[in-house]
């Protein structure tokens, strides 16, 4: 392990570490509501990673102008990417919620610990 | 509109058909039913018009937009993608015309027209998942089914189904962002998202620990999506609470999606050239391997304790990943034909199972299996079907199930793997335990009058899953050309 | 309870092993020379804007090199609204009451004349981001964002009925299929024309035509999103709103 070039890519490091930190919270906390904000916290930290991934040093922002070449401009993909990320995450998050308002009309709680069933969700 | 185009109709037919689904029900709810069958049937037909181009010209491929591979989105229909379209279609088809009648039983008249537009959405998104040859592509695909899944899960409303949903959920969304992260990992080294531009540049890599650990990120969180034995827990809550036609859908092609990312992973993208320069590739079957023969174990074992029908079907299923994951990923060329032949063989017979199961609670209310004393003489043609898909899941010859099993262990002999062998007829005979004491309590028991009469369900719920159990009977005996062209595909993959 | 945590913990521990690991090998942060730079991009950043129509390069490649992707991106929300439909239902109508919030506490004067004020600037800022994406940041789907987000600030201050007032569900319903449809009636017209699902270079034309055309479909797409965007995200916090759950319960700050 190269712990110098860890340390250079900082950028990839806080995103893993925000990854891990939303896989905790989603495995450990009862609440729902929690355990979706742990997704997101993961989901964010896929994102930073991906955009991370196209920076150039001193790039520019990939729209053509006068006096920027295409050379120097950031991966474009990344960006591209993340957009559909970002609706996915979205969306995922706006069934989650709905389910978390049909379980608090039906059980009026959102502790995972207090919701009949065999296993914890 | 020639053949040519017919690729992308597979998604765009579907897809705009789910688009326009909720306009018709608002104009009139019962609409929609017609509406989404004309567009899952024109889809079923495409799928086999291209059959036949298929078994013409071999890979279709498609570019969408007109841009060539590397920097536009490609569709490749390989044999893989082809099999699956043309089971998800045919099965798709059957599944919707049986829901027709069930569903008005457990979901509130409002909220059927959204029940098909799901419908129609969970149908499109795995067939563009199964023919899409670009990795980010797959990810949006995998998206789409997973999330109209989770929704049509819970959409009986009942606390239960609410429940599981969320589990699936969390489970679900923690393997998906888990695919985009891999992808990530991937495309940053690699600088592409065709997957055959990624397995061709993917020999002369020098960062040959990164694209690593992606191939483990992938296959750990596709083996969620397919529901291998220790990440199967949101497996039998899911499918078991589910309406009856959702948990057919769910079980017998959904978590073949899974299945298919992994085939994808391990064989489509790495696995041309690349496992030559990685060991991790051949020890990640291996452990893949194993983890699928622990879920035919532990899957059969927990169907047999279960006291309802579903959940024991539900347990059956984890039981046939096993089996088709087994087979994928012991890297044996028999074993693989079984495999993939257990994909269709497996999705005929569980969708007859819940097809049945939905049939017995739409009559008269029946989950436990120790209600259905007597059923057979009452039901014939749905119990009927239900003991002829056993046939095909316990593997009893001559069904579909028979062929699947004696290829899978004959690539056990092949690679000289005797603990699987033990591991797969310990699963085959659990797995006549719990099919047959069903079979028995339909055929055997109960008040033996013959003033009972014939008190069937409606023909478009009992005629889907007859034909779905005499298909298992058909493929079982005239299994040659299909066995054959999967061979053909096997011998294009990397396993000797 | 205890021991399900130190398990998790101990998995983490792998998983952050082999993600640092990983990321050790990975190239340097914002080095120029790494294989996703040089393989596939030098295309899309040369030429976006004479082949695919887009001086954002963003853009054009969501729109038109990776316009299928989009499309399932649209089909992702889409799929969104009718699973929180299919869970929820629609928003309930019989409630029918204004200048008063969730809570049935009446609104202050102070927020409704700001959001009054408000929202139709943020509307118009939503169609300029929505038509300029092709040559400055912006885009279909963010410009929706926008549309979204004012009927949200809308309905907080002056309550559901009156925003389903303007936009009622027999309006919205057609609107959100049609806006879906939009994207794939776009790919049709490319194959009615005999070339591919979602070219928007229709051969048979004029280059000046061709190349005028294309602008008109790709703005009506970029439209089309944001419409979809906007007014499904709309109607999703329209079913999850409810206001008389609220009413059943008695104020417990008062008490």
């Amino acid at each position: 392990m190269n712990f110098s070039r860890i340390f250079h890519n900082l950028n990839y490091v806080v995103s893993a570490v925000l990854f891990l930190m939303g896989l905790y919270t989603v495995a450990v906390k009862p609440n729902l509501i929690k355990k979706l904000m742990g997704l997101n916290i993961m989901e964010t930290a896929v994102f930073l990673f991906i955009v991370s991934t196209g920076m150039v040093k001193g790039g520019y922002a990939p729209i053509v102008e006068k006096g920027v070449k295409a050379s120097e401009m950031v991966n474009p993909i990344p960006q591209a990417l993340i957009l559909t990320g970002i609706v996915v995450a979205v969306s995922t998050t706006a069934v989650a919620l709905a389910l978390c308002i049909k379980i608090h009309e039906r059980f009026g709680t959102l502790d995972a610990s207090k919701i009949p069933g065999k296993e914890e969700i | 509109m020639s053949v040519s185009s017919f690729p992308i109709l597979l998604t765009a037919i579907p897809l705009s058909f789910a688009a326009l689904c909720p306009i018709w029900g608002m104009w009139k709810k019962e609409a929609c039913f017609p509406w989404s069958v004309a567009g899952v049937s024109a889809t079923a037909f495409i799928s086999w018009a291209l059959v036949s181009k298929f078994s013409a010209v071999g890979t279709i491929g498609y570019k969408v937009g007109g841009w060539a591979p590397p920097w536009g989105i490609h569709i490749r229909i390989d044999f893989i993608g082809m099999l699956l379209a043309v089971v998800i279609s045919s099965a798709g088809l059957l599944i919707l015309i049986y829901s027709w009648r069930y569903i008005v039983h457990e979901v509130e008249e409002a909220k059927i027209p959204y029940y098909y537009t799901l419908y129609l959405l969970i149908f499109a998104a795995m067939l563009g998942f199964s023919i899409t040859g670009d990795l980010f592509n797959l990810f949006v695909f995998m998206e789409i089914f997973s999330i109209t899944s989770y929704a049509l899960v819970a959409v009986s409303g009942e606390g239960k189904a609410l429940r599981a949903a969320f589990k699936y959920l969390l489970m679900g969304a923690v393997s998906s962002i888990t695919v985009l992260f891999s992808i990530a990992f991937l495309y940053s080294v690699i600088g592409s998202l065709n997957m055959l531009d990624i397995s061709k540049r993917l020999p002369n890599t020098p960062y040959v620990v990164v694209v690593n650990t992606a191939l483990a990120l992938f296959t750990a969180a596709f083996a969620v999506k397919a529901a291998v034995f220790p990440v199967h827990m949101w497996l039998p809550d899911a499918h078991s609470i589910a309406p009856s036609p959702i948990s057919a859908i769910l079980s017998a092609l959904v978590i073949k999606m899974g299945v298919l990312g992994i085939f994808r992973v391990v064989f489509t993208i790495y696995g041309h050239g690349f496992p030559s320069t990685s060991n991790l590739w051949s020890s990640l079957c291996g452990f893949v391997s194993w983890a699928a023969a622990f879920s035919i174990v532990i899957g059969s074992s927990m169907a047999i304790i279960q006291r309802e029908l579903k959940v024991m079907i539900a347990y059956s299923s984890v039981a046939h990943i096993g089996y088709i994951l087994l087979g994928i990923c012991m890297l044996a060329p028999r074993g693989m034909t079984g495999g993939i032949f257990n994909i269709v063989a497996h999705a005929m017979g569980k969708a007859c199972f819940f097809l049945v199961a939905g049939s017995l609670i739409y009559k008269h209310n029946m989950k436990r299996i120790r209600e259905l004393r007597g059923i057979g003489r009452t039901m014939p043609v749905t119990a009927g079907a239900f003991a002829i898909a056993s046939l095909s899941i316990v593997g009893l010859p001559p069904s579909a199930g028979f062929m699947a099993k004696w290829y899978l262990l004959w690539g056990c002999f092949q690679k000289g793997r005797y603990v699987f062998v033990a591991m797969v007829l310990l699963g085959s005979l659990l797995s006549a335990i719990y099919c047959f004491r069903v079979v028995y309590y339909m055929f055997f028991t109960g008040p033996r009058l013959h003033t009972q009469k014939v008190d069937e369900v409606p023909p478009s719920m009992y005629v889907p899953a007859a034909l779905l159990s005499l298909g298992t009977l058909v493929l079982g005996i005239y299994s040659t050309p299909l066995i054959s062209a999967i061979n053909k595909f096997v011998g294009s993959l990397p396993v000797k | 309870m205890k021991w399900k945590k130190f398990a998790v913990v101990a998995s983490l521990s792998v998983l952050g092993l082999l993600l640092a690991y990983a990321i050790g090998e990975m190239p340097s942060f914002g080095s120029k020379n790494t294989p996703d730079k040089l393989h596939v991009i030098p295309r899309y950043l040369q030429k976006s804007e004479e082949e695919a129509g887009a001086k954002n390069i963003i853009t054009g490649v969501i729109l038109n090199y990776r316009g299928y992707d989009t499309e399932g991106e649209v089909t992702v929300i889409f799929s969104a609204l009718c699973a929180v439909v299919a869970l929820l239902g629609r928003e309930k109508r019989r409630l029918s009451r204004s200048g008063v919030d969730a809570a049935g506490k009446p609104t202050s004067v102070i927020v409704n004349t700001v959001v009054r004020f408000l929202v139709p600037i943020i509307l118009f800022f939503a169609v300029y981001v929505m038509l300029h994406g092709e040559d400055s940041p912006g885009g279909g789907f963010q410009g929706g964002a926008v549309v979204g987000a004012s009927i949200i600030i809308f309905t907080l201050a002056f309550g559901l009925p009156k925003s389903t007032e303007k936009i009622p569900l027999g309006f919205r319903i057609p609107l959100e299929s049609i806006a879906v449809f939009a994207f794939l009636s776009m790919g049709f017209l490319g194959m009615l024309f005999g070339v591919n699902f979602l070219t928007f270079i229709l051969p048979g034309l004029s280059h000046e035509l061709a190349h005028t055309v294309r602008f008109l479909m790709l703005s009506f797409i970029e439209v089309g999103i944001g419409v979809a965007g906007g007014i499904i995200f709309t109607s999703i916090v329209f079913s999850m709103i409810r206001e008389d759950e609220y009413e059943l319960q008695p104020d417990l700050s008062q008490s």
